[in-house]
């Protein structure tokens, strides 16, 4: 095995609050990134068109959802499996002024990109210091 | 074997409940005859009988397909690869860093009666899937019954 060979990841289940939807939830694996003006957050949703991702934040807690299609798996039996397949859910706290009306969310090959750009009083700012 | 009870007639909530009940029955089953390489490797597979042959899906998201090489080599299969990182996301500091990147291979050795030669190969959502057909020498056939 090389350096930079790939360990799968257990799916983790979704915790926090019951769901009415019953069935398995999974924490889809993300990379959250600071950056100037925004913070970019990646969420591996395998299985998940785009039609099927839902994004939305309400005081500042940032909800991620998505849907699995069985659609594939009709009329296919399991010989032999690694990993199961649910319906992702994860949620975040904000501490971050995100300015609402901006955030952008792209959904590609099964990976969800949401930038969240922040509002202009949370942006960090330089201070001139003047000579007197 | 039982196909899976998924059919677009019922609810999507009980179609899923099924599937992951089946999917958990077949956890790491020994049976079949299929020789897993590297069980807990990435990407993670789950195989299926798809009635004329089998089905390997594999969870690979966010890669170039063309960047996913599929092989076959007598009756062993061979998914390679190499995940990496938005370019957009190197440099600066991480609040999270839980996703996995660098390269990859995993090896099914499948069934003699199959035709790797005619398999197929698609990538949709971040799923790679790869259906391999029975050989046409293992398919049941009809033996005509000449009067004598």
């Amino acid at each position: 095995m090389t350096a930079h060979e790939i360990a799968a990841q257990e799916k983790q289940a979704a915790k926090g609050q019951e769901k009415t939807r019953a069935g398995r939830f999974f924490l889809p694996v993300v990379d959250i990134q600071e950056l100037n003006d925004s913070l970019k957050i990646y969420a591996d949703m395998p299985g998940v068109k785009e039609s099927e991702v839902e994004v939305t934040l309400n005081g500042g807690t940032l909800t991620i959802a998505g849907t699995v299609s069985t659609e594939v798996y009709q009329k296919l039996a399991p010989l032999y499996t690694e990993y199961n397949v649910g319906n992702y859910f994860r949620q975040f706290e904000l501490n971050e002024d995100i300015d609402d009306q901006r955030i952008n969310a792209t959904m590609r090959d099964g990976v969800l990109e949401l930038t969240l750009p922040k509002s202009e009083r949370a942006k960090p700012r330089r201070i001139e210091v003047n000579a007197r | 074997m039982a196909l899976l009870r998924y059919s677009p007639e019922s609810d999507p909530v009980s179609n899923l409940l099924a599937l992951q009940s089946d999917l958990e029955r077949f956890l790491r089953n020994p049976g079949y005859g299929l020789g897993v390489s590297g069980s807990g490797g990435f990407p993670p597979v789950n195989i299926f009988d798809t009635g004329d042959g089998v089905a390997v899906i594999a969870e690979i998201p966010g890669i170039n397909p063309n960047a996913i090489s599929v092989s076959g080599q007598g009756h062993t299969l061979t998914i390679k690869g190499e995940r990496r990182r938005e370019s957009s996301i190197e440099a600066q500091g991480y609040h999270r860093r839980e996703r996995a990147f660098g390269e990859f291979s995993r090896s099914v050795q499948l069934p003699e009666q199959l035709d790797l030669d005619r398999a197929v190969a698609s990538y949709d959502a971040g799923m790679l899937t790869v259906k391999v057909p029975k050989a046409e020498a293992a398919k049941p056939r009809q033996i005509a019954v000449n009067a004598g």
